[in-house]
């Protein structure tokens, strides 16, 4: 049996508004070469300047991942052509990054809480793209300067599933940071992946760089494609080239990619351009202020604090935004097991139907916690708050000024609920004497037209005390 | 401190001008493009270089002129912007007459480099204008502007203002921006400021320097204390000069004493190794800098290309002269993973090294006098100094490089009818020094103009 073993380098786009080292914007979906400049072309003459903000980010992400942080940081130069790379050479960090030997936790898809060391975290800048247009290759440079964080980690997954827990992790995390928006599908982060396979007790085996995974679970299934490919390999006494494979996510297998014969030399030197970074006291402050609970952290607490299930903790803690919204709206009512069971079911309809997203919808985590107060204090009953739920988005107003405005307040009394029922019992004589005559069946249409008649906003365990006292 | 007369009037003057500025120009080639005709403005403004027209060496950018850096492979580009110190001079009230030819992007003491254009120097065309701000220094020794701007990375400003017997600055790395400067070796290159009046040197200094967004490495000048200049060093081991510049050396020793300043001996026990730490610094930036020259954005590209790798093969080949192959060659060399240490790393101890030298000399003196260059101008394809020679000839410019101090190379005497320079070299930030230093040597040696050189045409 074989141990696999599994390496990533992560790339995100950082969020800032404008490139790495000039002033264009940093936006997607622009026509192509919009947002260049000399600086970003690489004209003759231009000069790099770092973005403070991209810095910051990268500090802070650094930090979550609980990396040795640099207190002197600078750029380097890896040199090598590439018709997208304007300058043929990337502003990196190779020599001092921003963030070294770090380490984070992950929950694994059976639960168990796994760790990661992170090798390092530095900046860089992304280079264009090119698109492939009959015989011809246009290049677009929009994206040349994009300011990029790369976080290698060290080959401590075992498993495709592991791969894909941490990876879904860390683009929640990278989004609790506010640093980036982690989307894989539309580029802004990406993975490149490292897998071997070895004997338990053995020493590492030989490793194959995987291109090309634009989703988590191409990762996983190229994790478990390369797994069994190795393993047959090894089986038939064959050796694993060390390579760099391509994902064919049509045919789900990884393809080997034309590779140049020897290894390139990046030839590395510090970049002259841009002196080193010494953070001072203003900077670490901020790149503190900027921390926040993790995900995985805020899950656990919610979880302990609320009395949620698994499945409940990890709907809340999915974004920041829903943690938070969840968190408030859980304090102020006092019942958050409610409030998750609203978030996760009627809400999500809601949403649904409006096309909203929590965000941008009518629903403020104050107003659920209203509904729900207004529930467990017995002012209304479940029909009623999700008739109220409903017009909180149909009207954007507050739920318990819906219910004074329409009259929803559940009828809690009997001075409100004794005409009704001398109504409902005059109007079926009948069914009374059936019923006082043992046929307690018929209890229920007398219940029905009770509520009927106060439009169901009765208190059910009033209409039912009632109800017995009469009979 | 101000302008020579003549040109603040250069408006009304342009008919007496451009004859006499066209019959120089055929006889020295000093622009790659001369737009006297069409640059000045209307109305030239009241900044303190007003109506100043000025030359650029052609690798620093002007808007709309181009930025050929005397290479085939960018002779049909147009600078789309303006470096920072072209800005500056031009806010200044001064206007660009056209970009001066050079080595091809810098690389080159003789300015024969150009793959563009041939400069001659005004006082012997038989000879060469020095480089490889060659064209800079040739179009201000023949008075066809008063001043020009060079970029110095080893001596590119000093050792043509020498050879053409012109005020030949460096300043201080960072002072002046780099923004606009076409890089060849990032560290150690500055702009530089070529004039036939030391007022002018300063007066366009003074507009120039200063911190700059587009260059983080740029900054404010920091001033030093201000008290005169007494005690000046000399090396005491003078070796490998040509007797004429040994000649100009020692008088120019006299008038400083003459002056009443003290000379110090001194030693720079590094400074034999000066020159090739230098060129591994300078060829390892160069291989990176000029990378970007593939011929896909800008610049020179074949007609048909199979592929990427063949397109910039070709584009590269044909595009590049000799010496900048060799050098890019010889950067990629020195910068060979696992090879680093032996060179690349080394050659940055050296420089350590050699600062700390420098510093030393600058505990016991306000300044380092040297020669620019242990020759006078030689004569075009010269064999009496090969490439190898011309580059260790470098050793008394590269050294403020290397240590990024500021240096000037001033007209110091002829010797059979070619000027000859010296240089003084100031701790950082000691640009004041210089000009306070050349000034008071300039009252026992007035500047002598170029034979045949005149401001006849603006009387």
């Amino acid at each position: 049996m074989y141990q696999t073993v599994v390496g990533l380098e992560i790339h995100i786009h950082l969020n800032t508004k404008t490139k790495a080292f000039c002033g264009c914007k940093a936006e997607f979906g622009d026509e192509p070469n919009t947002n260049v400049c000399p600086v970003c072309l690489g004209y003759p003459g231009v000069l790099p300047v770092l973005n403070a903000e991209a810095l910051s980010q990268a500090y802070t992400v650094a930090r979550a991942l609980g990396c040795e942080l640099s207190q002197r940081t600078f750029f380097d130069r890896k040199n090598y052509f590439y018709p997208d790379m304007p300058k043929n050479y990337q502003i990196t960090q190779f020599h001092d990054p921003v963030g070294v030997n770090g380490k984070i936790e992950f929950q694994a898809p059976d639960g168990t809480i796994k760790s990661l060391r992170i090798h390092d975290v530095h900046l860089e800048e992304d280079a264009g793209k090119m698109i492939h247009a009959g015989d011809m290759t246009l290049c677009d440079y929009n994206r040349a300067g994009y300011s990029l964080l790369e976080i290698v980690t060290e080959p401590d997954l075992t498993s495709g599933e592991d791969a894909e827990a941490f990876l879904l992790s860390f683009q929640r995390m990278v989004r609790y940071l506010g640093v980036s928006d982690g989307n894989m599908d539309e580029g802004s982060m990406k993975c490149d992946t490292n897998v071997s396979i070895r004997k338990a007790g053995e020493g590492l085996g030989t490793k194959v760089e995987i291109k090309n995974l634009n989703s988590t679970r191409f990762i996983k299934k190229a994790i478990e494609f390369e797994t069994k490919r190795q393993a047959t390999a090894l089986d038939g006494q064959q050796r694993v080239v060390q390579e760099t494979r391509l994902w064919n996510e049509n045919r789900d297998v990884t393809e080997s990619m034309r590779t140049k014969e020897g290894s390139l030399d990046y030839r590395y030197f510090p970049e002259p351009d841009i002196p080193p970074f010494l953070p001072d006291a203003e900077f670490w402050k901020a790149v503190e202020a900027r921390q926040v609970e993790l995900p995985l952290a805020r899950r656990q607490r919610l979880v302990a604090a609320f009395g949620l299930s698994r499945e409940q903790g990890d709907f809340v803690a999915e974004s920041r935004f829903l943690a938070d919204f969840f968190e408030e709206a859980a304090k102020v009512s006092g019942n958050g097991l409610a409030i998750a069971n609203w978030l996760m079911g009627d809400v999500q309809k809601e949403l649904n139907h409006f096309g909203l997203t929590l965000e941008a919808s009518p629903l403020t985590a104050i107003r659920l916690a209203e509904l729900q107060k207004l529930l467990d204090s017995g002012r209304i009953h479940i029909k009623i708050a999700k008739q109220l739920l409903d017009a909180v988005f149909e009207e954007d107003k507050d739920p318990e000024a819906v219910m004074k405005e329409k009259g929803l307040e559940a009828i809690t009394t009997e001075e409100q609920l004794g005409p009704i029922f001398d109504a409902v019992f005059a109007k079926h004589p009948a069914v009374v004497e059936a019923i006082q005559a043992g046929d307690v069946r018929q209890k229920g249409f007398l219940v029905g037209q009770v509520m009927q008649a106060t439009g169901g906003r009765a208190a059910p365990a009033l209409v039912n005390a009632l109800l017995a006292k009469r009979l | 401190m101000s302008a020579p007369t003549g040109w603040k009037q250069f408006q009304n003057k342009k008919e007496t001008y451009l004859p006499y500025a066209r019959t120089w120009e055929k006889r020295i080639g000093s622009f790659l493009t001369f737009r006297p005709e069409t640059s000045a403005p209307a109305d030239p403004g009241t900044g303190p270089l007003a109506g100043l027209p000025f030359g650029v060496k052609d690798n620093i950018a002007v808007e709309g002129f181009p930025l050929t850096c005397g290479s085939k492979m960018l002779a049909e580009v147009v600078s789309p912007y303006d470096a920072t110190v072209v800005a500056r001079i031009k806010a200044a009230g001064a206007f660009v007459v056209g970009k001066t030819n050079l080595d091809e992007f810098g690389m080159g003491s003789s300015t024969d480099n150009s793959a563009l254009g041939k400069t001659h120097n005004p006082w012997d065309v038989t000879r060469v204008a020095g480089g490889s701000s060659g064209g800079s220094a040739a179009s201000v020794a023949a008075g066809l502007v008063p001043f020009a701007l060079g970029t110095d990375t080893g001596g590119s400003v000093r050792q043509p203002a020498s050879f053409c017997g012109v005020y030949g600055f460096k300043p201080t790395y960072g002072v002046m921006s780099r923004y606009g400067l076409t890089a060849y070796a990032s560290s150690l290159e500055t702009p530089g400021i070529l004039a036939l009046d030391l007022g002018l040197v300063q007066s366009v200094f003074q507009v120039a320097q200063g911190r700059d967004i587009h260059d983080q490495t740029s900054l404010d000048p920091v001033a030093l204390d201000a008290k005169p200049v007494k005690k000046i060093a000399v090396l005491a081991d003078l070796a490998d000069l040509d007797p004429g510049v040994k000649a100009v050396y020692e008088q120019t020793l006299e008038h400083l004493k003459a002056l009443g300043y003290q000379i110090v001996p001194v030693t720079l026990p590094t400074l034999e190794y000066a020159v090739p730490a230098y060129y591994t610094i300078a060829t390892a930036e160069a291989s990176a800098n000029l990378a970007r020259f593939n011929g896909i954005r800008y610049g020179h590209r074949p007609v048909y290309a199979e592929n990427h790798e063949h397109l910039v093969r070709q584009a590269r080949t044909a595009g590049f002269g000799d010496e900048v192959k060799t050098r890019i060659m010889v950067g990629t060399y020195v910068l060979r993973s696992g090879f680093q240490d032996q060179f690349y790393t080394k050659a940055q101890k050296v420089r350590t090294l050699i600062r700390h030298d420098l510093q030393k000399v600058f505990d016991q003196a306000d300044l380092l006098l040297s020669p620019t260059f242990p020759v006078p101008a030689f004569v075009h394809g010269d064999k009496t100094m090969n490439d190898f020679q011309q580059k260790l000839a470098d050793k008394f410019t590269v050294t403020a490089n290397l240590a990024g101090v500021p240096a000037l190379s001033f007209p110091a005497g002829l010797v059979g009818g070619l000027p000859v320079g010296m240089q003084f070299t100031a701790p950082a930030f000691g640009e004041a020094r210089l000009f306070e230093a050349a000034a008071a040597f300039a009252t026992r040696v007035p500047v002598v103009a170029c034979p045949g050189s005149s401001l006849e045409w603006s009387k």
